[in-house]
C-alpha cells in the first residue's frame, strides 16, 4: 500500500518535471539557437540536432550544481518542517511554473523559466508558512541575478565583438589575422568549456580530475590541441582581396558551428535544474520523509531532465527555429560568433557559480552587446520591453498560479 | 502575410530585422544609378538635338523615380525609436532624403526637356556636354561612396574603411566644385548670345543649366551627410 503510493508520488512528480523539461526545451531553447539559425552558420535541422544531443549531455553531465540552490534555500524548511507539505508545496510549484511557462511560450513572452520556478516555490512558501518562510535573501540574490544575466551576457558579447574588430578586421590583411586570431579564440572557446566539462562535474569525477589543478591542466592541454587541429585547418585559406571580408566570415562561419554546441551544452547544464530541482527535493521527501540541505540529486533525474529538454527542443522547438530561419536574414557570422560566444559563457559561469539565470534573458543581452559594438546593422530594442514586463509578470502570476494549485491540492487530499 | 499566420515563438529573434536598413538605402541608390545612366546618355543625345525616344524616357524616369519612393517610404516608415542602429538615425535619414532629391530632380528635369525640344545652339553644345559629364561623374562618385557603407558596417567601422569613404566623398566634391565652374562658365556663354536667340530659349538655356546642376548638388548634400554620419 505505501509502496504503491510512493512510487505513483515519484512518478507523477517526475512526469510533471518532464513536462517541465519539456517546455523549457521548447522555449529557451529556440531563442538560445536563434544567432546560430540566423547566422546561416547551422540549418534549423541541424541546430535541433545540436541542441537536442547536446543538451542532453550538458545537463547530465554539468547539470547538478544549479539545483541545491533552487530547492533548498528559496524555502526555509525550518520553518515549513512538515514533509508531506513541503512534498505537496514542491509539486503544485513545479506544476504552476511548466503551465506558466508553455503560457509564455504560447503568447511569445521572453520569459525564464528561472523565474517562473522560483516564483512558484515563493507563491507556495507564502500561503503554507506565511512570510517568514522565505528564504528572503537568498531570493534577493537570485532577482540579482536575473538583471545580471543580460548584463554580463552583454559585456561578454561586447568585448568579443571588439576583439575580433580590432584584431581582425582593423589589421593590414583580415584574412591572415583571422587564420592567427580564429584558432586562439577558439582555443578559449575550448578551455572554457573543458572547464566546465570538468571541475566537479559528474564526468570530472569519473576521470579523476575534478580537482581545481588537475582541470586547468588538463583544459590548458586540450585547449593547446584544438588551437593547433585549428591552425592546421585553416593554413590553407587565402585571402583573394584587402578587404576581403567574405572569406572572414566563411572563417567564422566555421568556428560558430563549435560556439553553437557550445550554446546548446550550456542551456543543458544551466536549465535542467529548473526542471529537476524540486523533483529532486520530493522524492527523499516522499521515501524518507526528510530534506537534507544538499541532497544528492540522482542521476536518473538528470538523465530524465535531460531528454525531456530535448524532446521539447526535437518537437516545438524544432518548428520554432524552422520559422527563425526563414525570418532572420540580416546577421553575420562575426557577430553571430561573438552573440554565442557572450552568452554561453554567462551562462556556463553562472552555472558553475550556481546561480539560476535566464538563457534567453543572456541571449537577449549579448545581442544588444554587439549591437552596442556598432556590430549590427539594426537591433530592435522593443524586446527590452518585453523582458521588463517579463519580470515583473513571471513572479506574481507563478506565485498565485503556484498557491492557487497547492490550496487545491490540500482541500483535495484532506 | 503567411509569417504573420505562423504563430512565432522566438521573441529573441524580433531583435533583428529581416531587412537591413543599410540594405535598403543602397537598393535605393541603386535606382539613383539606373535613372542617372538614363539621364546621361539621354541628355547628351538631347544637347545634340536627338529627340528621339526622349518621351519614353522621361515615361522611364518616372517609373524608376516611383519605384525609389515606394523604398523610400517603406525605409522610412520602418525606422521605428525602439530602433536602435549604429549610426544616428536621423543623418542616416537624411542621406535617403538627399539621395531621394537627385531622383526628384532628375524626373523634374526630364518632364520639362520632354515638355519643350529647346534647340542648344551649335557653338554651346561642348560646354552643356562637358558639364552634363561632370554632373554624372559627381554622381558615379557619391554612389560609390554611398556604396562603401557596406564595408563599413561590415567592419564596425574601422579606420581603414572610414578613411576609404572619405576618399570617396573628396571625389564628389572634386567633381561638384569642376560641375559649378563648368556651370557658371556655360552661363556666360548663354548670355553672350542672349541677343541672337529668342528670349525663350534663353530662359530655358538658364533653367537646363540650373536643373542639372541641382543634381551634382544634391549628389553633394548626400556626400556630407554621409561624411557627419560616420563621423566619431
Amino acid at each position: 500500500m505505501l509502496d504503491y503510493t510512493l512510487l505513483l508520488i515519484i512518478g507523477g512528480t517526475c512526469a510533471i518535471g518532464f513536462y517541465m523539461a519539456w517546455s523549457i526545451g521548447a522555449n529557451d531553447v529556440a531563442n538560445a539557437m536563434a544567432t546560430a539559425v540566423g547566422a546561416r552558420a547551422i540549418t534549423f535541422k541541424q541546430a535541433a540536432l545540436i541542441a537536442g544531443v547536446l543538451i542532453f549531455f550538458g545537463a547530465v553531465l554539468v547539470g547538478p550544481h544549479v539545483a541545491e540552490t533552487i530547492k533548498g534555500k528559496v524555502i526555509d524548511n525550518t520553518v515549513i518542517s512538515d514533509p508531506f507539505i513541503l512534498m505537496l508545496g514542491f509539486i503544485s510549484s513545479l506544476l504552476a511554473a511548466a503551465i506558466w511557462s508553455t503560457l509564455a511560450t504560447w503568447k511569445e513572452m521572453p520569459i525564464s523559466t528561472t523565474h517562473s520556478i522560483i516564483g512558484a516555490l515563493v507563491g507556495f512558501g507564502i500561503v503554507a508558512g506565511g512570510l517568514s518562510s522565505i528564504n528572503w535573501g537568498c531570493v534577493a540574490s537570485v532577482a540579482a541575478s536575473w538583471v545580471l544575466s543580460p548584463v554580463v551576457g552583454c559585456i561578454l558579447a561586447f568585448i568579443v565583438f571588439r576583439i575580433i574588430v580590432r584584431l581582425i578586421f582593423a589589421q593590414e590583411k583580415p584574412v591572415r589575422a583571422t587564420r592567427i586570431v580564429g584558432p586562439l579564440i577558439i582555443g578559449v572557446t575550448a578551455f572554457v568549456l573543458s572547464t566546465s566539462l570538468l571541475f566537479k562535474t559528474q564526468l570530472g569525477d569519473m576521470l579523476g580530475i575534478a580537482e581545481l589543478s588537475s582541470t586547468l591542466i588538463s583544459s590548458i592541454v586540450i585547449s593547446i590541441v584544438v588551437i593547433f587541429l585549428a591552425i592546421f585547418l585553416l593554413r590553407n585559406i587565402e585571402a583573394r582581396s584587402v578587404d576581403d571580408y567574405t572569406t572572414v566570415e566563411f572563417i567564422f562561419r566555421k568556428l560558430q558551428i563549435i560556439t553553437s554546441c557550445y550554446v546548446a551544452f550550456s542551456i543543458g547544464s544551466n536549465d535542467v535544474a529548473n526542471a529537476i530541482g524540486p523533483v529532486a527535493a520530493i522524492v527523499p521527501l516522499a521515501s524518507t520523509s526528510s530534506l537534507g540541505p544538499v541532497a544528492e540529486i540522482p542521476i536518473y533525474l538528470l538523465v530524465i531532465g535531460g531528454f525531456g529538454m530535448a524532446l521539447g527542443c526535437l518537437t516545438l522547438g524544432y518548428r520554432v527555429m524552422k520559422t527563425m530561419g526563414s525570418r532572420i536574414t540580416k546577421l553575420t557570422n562575426t557577430r553571430g560568433f561573438s552573440v554565442d560566444f557572450g552568452g554561453a559563457t554567462t551562462v556556463l559561469l553562472a552555472s558553475k557559480l550556481g546561480l539560476p539565470i535566464s538563457t534567453s534573458h543572456t541571449a537577449v543581452g549579448a545581442i544588444i552587446g554587439v549591437g552596442l559594438a556598432r556590430g549590427l546593422d539594426a537591433v530592435d530594442l522593443k524586446v527590452i520591453k518585453k523582458i521588463i514586463i517579463s519580470w515583473l509578470l513571471t513572479l506574481p502570476v507563478a506565485a498565485f498560479t503556484s498557491a492557487i494549485i497547492f490550496i487545491g491540492l490540500i482541500a483535495l487530499i484532506k | 502575410m503567411i509569417d504573420e499566420k505562423i504563430h512565432f515563438r522566438a521573441p529573441v529573434s524580433k531583435t533583428y530585422r529581416k531587412k537591413s536598413p543599410f540594405d535598403q538605402l543602397l537598393e535605393h541608390m541603386g535606382k539613383v544609378r539606373e535613372c542617372i545612366n538614363l539621364l546621361g546618355d539621354g541628355l547628351i543625345r538631347y544637347y545634340k538635338g536627338d529627340y528621339k525616344g526622349f518621351s519614353e524616357l522621361t515615361e522611364k524616369v518616372s517609373s524608376i523615380e516611383h519605384d525609389a519612393d515606394i523604398i523610400k517610404g517603406n525605409l522610412r516608415n520602418h525606422i521605428p525609436s525602439s530602433l536602435f542602429m549604429p549610426v544616428d538615425k536621423g543623418k542616416f535619414l537624411w542621406v535617403l532624403r538627399e539621395q531621394d532629391a537627385i531622383l526628384d530632380h532628375a524626373e523634374n528635369l526630364v518632364q520639362m526637356l520632354d515638355m519643350r525640344h529647346t534647340k542648344i545652339p551649335k557653338q554651346l553644345q561642348k560646354i552643356f556636354i562637358a558639364h552634363a559629364q561632370l554632373v554624372m561623374k559627381t554622381v558615379t562618385a557619391m554612389e560609390e561612396a554611398v556604396e562603401s557603407i557596406r564595408d563599413l558596417v561590415e567592419t564596425s567601422f574601422i579606420q581603414r574603411e572610414r578613411d576609404q569613404t572619405k576618399e570617396f566623398i573628396h571625389k564628389v566634391h572634386d567633381f561638384e566644385w569642376q560641375a559649378d565652374q563648368k556651370k557658371y562658365d556655360m552661363t556666360k556663354e548663354i548670355y553672350k548670345l542672349e541677343k541672337k536667340l529668342n528670349p525663350m530659349d534663353v530662359y530655358h538655356l538658364l533653367k537646363i543649366a540650373d536643373w542639372v546642376d541641382d543634381i551634382a548638388d544634391h549628389a553633394e548634400n548626400v556626400a556630407d551627410w554621409l561624411r557627419s554620419m560616420i563621423a566619431k
